[in-house]
């Protein structure tokens, strides 16, 4: 398995649901600041593609 | 307000935690919590060693970052050293260059090789990640045990 996006799907939903499980008690507030943490890392991983996407190598 | 564990129970907790991954948080009585965290480590540990994750070696050229490498993988527990004896083919954590001992070059090849893999970058952050939440996990359950979190 070598694709970048899979890889940063999983291991975003990975992280966020550690910490949602880690840091929130009620199952609401792990649905929601889990997703929080899993659009930010996979959106702001995305964003910086697009970014850098005029600078190639 | 959350209760206090007794020192025993609270020693109990964090080894069980470094020897598996959740382990520690069942022993406090959060089963379901210490599953789902058994769940999130062990499956990143074990997406790291599928790809190629880089075993980190202590080398005293970069002692800082070697150093800090090893504390990450050594934070998932025993495991690590199951996976070692499974690549390297003993229980090795330091390489030393230069050393015409053919087990230590041996092991330097093994190294450099999971290095060279194309997997390897997504693999080695997957074991430092197993490694980093396992620690993290054994200050939740040092903070659940004095009663600082419920």
């Amino acid at each position: 398995m070598s694709s970048h996006v899979v890889h940063l799907v999983l291991y975003s939903a990975i992280v966020a649901a550690f910490f949602a499980v880690l840091t929130r008690r009620e199952r609401r507030e792990q649905f929601r600041f889990g997703g929080l943490v899993f659009f930010g890392m996979t959106g702001g991983v995305l964003l910086l593609a697009y970014l850098m996407f005029p600078f190639p190598r | 307000m959350a209760s206090t564990a007794s020192p025993g129970k609270t020693a109990a907790a964090l080894v069980a935690g470094w020897v598996l991954p959740g382990a520690g948080h069942a022993v406090l009585g959060r089963l379901r919590r210490g599953l789902v965290f058994f769940a999130l480590v062990m499956g990143s540990f074990g997406l790291g060693v599928a790809h190629d994750g880089r075993l980190a070696l202590y080398s005293s050229r970069e002692w800082l970052l070697s150093s800090m490498q090893v504390l990450a993988n050594v934070g998932v527990g025993p495991v690590d050293t199951i996976a070692r004896v499974s690549v390297y083919g003993e229980p090795a954590y330091v390489r030393r260059d230069g050393d015409p001992d053919p087990k230590q070059e041996a092991r330097i090849e093994t190294f450099r090789a999971r290095w060279r893999s194309a997997l390897s970058i997504y693999g080695t952050a997957y074991l430092w990640t197993a490694g980093l939440m396992n620690l993290l996990l054994l200050l939740d359950v040092w903070d659940l045990s004095r009663g600082r979190k419920d």
